[in-house]
């Protein structure tokens, strides 16, 4: 009973935009007599596209109907057509995703390749979907260890750090090849990020446009940005540039590390690469690479090498965004898909209240989501208690009832998201107390947290499962 | 006793050419001191790590998260350590007692089943001969009869089978969330009633007695040294003496560590609602 869809990557980089179609297999992996238990058992990438430079109409603006076209380009080599897709992302990265118009091309490409695809920005998830398509998350489950891989693109770091399979940390730095762009090969500058003004600043040079570097120079600054790096690896103390470069949080480093990854266009210029032809691209990429090379992170971590590099990101939105829920679930016929649907999720504290109280716990949360408009929806998420008798599964319901009232005078449909495997009988007696007038959709085995966003997708293999993206927009575990 | 012991011992390390050793004298050859602290089936396995040391210990109990199998419990020399071989005999005892204790009859009448019973007389006779406890008399055909009502949607009963722990455990939460699934589809289901001493094929026998069209038992499974709790859940359509076991559907593996009996209860009353709808169980049903 496998079952196979089709998945979609595409990434809008800094500097490079391309696309994979990954094939994603499903099937129930429980014996005959068990309830069913439905899983991935393989993700295949089965398209690569080429690695096109990102059309820009000025340094703000991506051009979206120059992306369009290559995309649509990109699924007439494949021989896909948009309709045959059934998951996926399309995710907008680094410097890419603070352009003016990043939101219109989201909307623009998600709507061409396919119903159920998503779009997304954010260092965050960035970091993560990187370093799944690099590898680092599957090494660090295979040898029970902690790996941080670092996405290092034309514009952006992006860092992930994987302990045993789980996520447990993430950076985002403004550290990338293309931050300085030369229109020569003597070294004129052409372009220069602000950051990297910045930074050229605090070393006492003054670095501008259209201004000639010498390659001590370019060296020197690329060791810098290395130097960084060291810095948030905690290989150097601290220096008041690493807050200038960071984009949104550090991080924590009160664990240890046991290996690093390195992925994004840059990896393919640490190490073994040869020296001299400094502007081969026109940017900083391959002196940088180089100065990764020199710099304490490769001579104090044992590097491993990445399965995809300057993929890993578009492989990762293509194979590793999708997931599935629980085998048995509770979901009214013709609401799914749904996009988009923030996420509350109980606190610890909440759950340790007894039954009877979770209505005004959850009530009290719903109040700071402040949900406008008809449309407006949110997904209720919890743990679960422990061995639950169906006495405790009717009180549960109806507290969730009067918690969310708020959802149930709205045409939306009610939402419930489990950790614990409780989403059929609590979908099924959501319904019963509601009359059977109300659409429910109440899926489990799926951890969330607060803050983030969740699609779910159209009921696969019988209507057993639901594919499901959680989308991390703000990591603090 | 002890102190001939300690004698003997003496004696024997003199005679090997050693002094006494100081240590005999504090090392109590028997100690009443370490009463055990708490029943001993209470600690958690899947969160007891027995190796000194572990490299990650981290990963080790995500291993052990996945599994009832008894790894990382350790050893001494090619042995168990105490701990693991006590726990091993406690959990062993635990499933005899799942299998010679009866279901309570409190637990019946409290929640207010009939009970009926097979063609066995006590649990020795059902454990030694599996055929009578596939059978019914006639006066326990005529009391299930004036109970229960005839060609029910739908009839579900209680069996023991080989753990009344099981029973007691999970049958009723699974037995109320699969009646509020079927009263959800509009789907009448039958009285329940408990049968005691029964074998999984005594569902036939109800089935030609009660001419429901789809028969379902809830019944006690054979324990093992994960757990004695867990119950299946055996279904059939037009069920009669005779027929196919491939036309069975079943359901294992229903308790805590398992599928919990609520949610076993919910995705039972779907399959139920198949089987009504396909008119077949056991092998031929779609999923």
């Amino acid at each position: 009973m496998k079952e196979q869809i089709l998945s979609v990557g595409i990434d809008i980089g800094t500097t490079t935009s391309q696309l994979v179609f990954s094939q994603l297999t499903l099937e129930n992996t429980a014996s005959l007599i068990s309830v069913p238990r439905i899983e991935i058992i393989a993700k295949e990438v089965v398209f690569r596209s080429a690695i096109h430079f990102t059309p820009l109409k000025s340094q703000q603006e991506i051009d979206e109907n120059k992306i369009r076209q290559l995309i649509e380009q990109e699924y007439h080599s494949a021989g896909i057509r948009p309709e045959q897709v059934q998951t996926g992302a399309v995710i907008i990265t680094g410097e890419a995703a603070r352009k003016q118009n990043a939101e219109t091309v989201l909307r623009a490409l998600s709507g061409l390749a396919g119903e159920f695809v998503v779009a997304t920005a954010g260092p965050t998830l960035e970091g993560i979907i990187a370093g799944k398509g690099a590898g680092a998350c599957q090494e660090s489950k295979h040898r029970g260890a902690t790996v941080v891989n670092l996405d290092i693109g034309g514009g952006t770091t992006n860092i992930a750090v994987f302990r045993n399979g789980e996520v447990i940390d993430t950076a985002c730095l403004d550290i990338g090849g293309r931050l300085i762009r030369f229109q020569n090969e003597r070294g004129t500058i052409s372009y220069i990020a602000d950051k990297m003004r910045s930074l050229t600043r605090s070393m006492d040079l003054s670095v501008a446009e259209n201004q000639t570097l010498s390659t001590g120079t370019i060296e020197a600054i690329t060791m810098r940005m290395a130097g960084i790096l060291e810095e948030v690896l905690g290989l150097v103390p601290v220096t008041p540039q690493l807050a200038t470069m960071l984009t949104d949080h550090d991080l924590r480093r009160d664990y240890p590390i046991d290996y690093v990854s390195f992925s994004g266009g840059v990896a393919d210029c640490i190490q073994g690469s040869s020296s001299g032809d400094y502007f081969r691209y026109g940017d900083i990429g391959i002196a940088l690479g180089q100065a990764i090379t020199r710099s304490k992170i490769t001579q104090q971590f044992e590097i491993l090498p990445s399965v995809e590099t300057i993929r890993a990101t578009v492989v990762g939105a293509g194979s590793h965004t999708t997931g599935i829920s629980g085998s048995t679930i509770s979901v009214s016929p013709g609401v799914l898909p749904m996009q988009n649907i923030p996420v509350l999720k109980l606190s610890p504290e909440d759950e340790a209240l007894p039954l009877r109280l979770w209505g005004e716990a959850i009530l009290r949360k719903v109040q700071w989501f402040n949900l406008q408009g008809e449309k407006q929806n949110l997904a209720l998420a919890f743990k679960g208690p422990d061995s639950l008798g169906f006495s405790d599964v009717t009180e549960l319901a109806s507290e969730v009832i009067k918690g969310m009232q708020g959802i149930l005078c709205k045409t939306c449909p009610l939402i419930v998201i489990i950790e614990k495997d409780l989403a059929k009988v609590m979908g099924q007696t959501l319904r019963s107390q509601l009359g059977f007038k109300k659409d429910v959709i109440c899926i489990d085995t799926i951890k969330v947290e607060n803050g983030d966003y969740i699609d779910i997708g159209r009921e696969l293999v019988d209507g057993n499962v639901v594919p499901v993206i959680v989308k991390t927009l703000v990591f603090n575990s | 006793m002890e102190a001939n012991i300690k004698q003997l011992i003496a004696d024997v390390l003199r005679e090997m050419g050693q002094t006494e050793n100081p240590s005999l004298k504090t090392v109590p050859l028997s100690s009443t001191a370490e009463e055990p602290q708490a029943d001993l089936t209470s600690e958690n396995l899947r969160k007891q790590l027995l190796v000194p040391d572990p490299s990650n210990r981290e990963a080790y109990l995500k291993f052990k998260g996945a599994t009832a199998s008894r790894i990382g419990i350790w050893r001494t020399g090619p042995r168990y350590l105490t701990k693991p071989s006590l726990r091993f005999r406690a959990d062993h005892a635990i499933a005899q007692d799942a299998v010679f204790n009866d279901v309570p009859e409190e637990f019946v009448k409290e929640w207010g089943l009939l009970e009926v019973k097979t063609k066995c007389s006590d649990k020795d006779q059902f454990l030694t001969r599996p055929d009578l406890g596939r059978q019914l008399d006639d006066e326990n055909a005529e009391a299930l009869r004036e109970y229960c009502s005839e060609q029910a949607k739908v009839q579900v009963y209680i069996s023991d089978g080989l753990s009344s722990t099981a029973v007691e455990k999970n049958a009723k939460d699974t037995f109320l969330a699969l009646a509020q699934g079927l009263e959800g589809y509009g789907i009448k289901v039958g009285k329940p009633f408990f049968l005691r001493y029964g074998r999984v094929p005594a569902m036939d026998v109800v089935s030609q007695i009660l001419r429901p069209e789809v028969t379902v038992v809830l019944i006690g499974e054979r324990p093992g040294l994960a757990t004695a709790e867990s119950m299946s859940c055996y279904m059939a359509y037009n069920a009669s003496v005779g027929m196919p076991e491939a036309n069975r559907t079943v359901i294992s593996n229903i308790h805590r560590g398992g599928i919990p009996g609520v949610e076993a209860g919910a995705h039972i009353a779907d399959v139920v609602k198949k089987m009504l709808d396909q008119k077949t169980s056991g092998l031929d049903l779609k999923k």
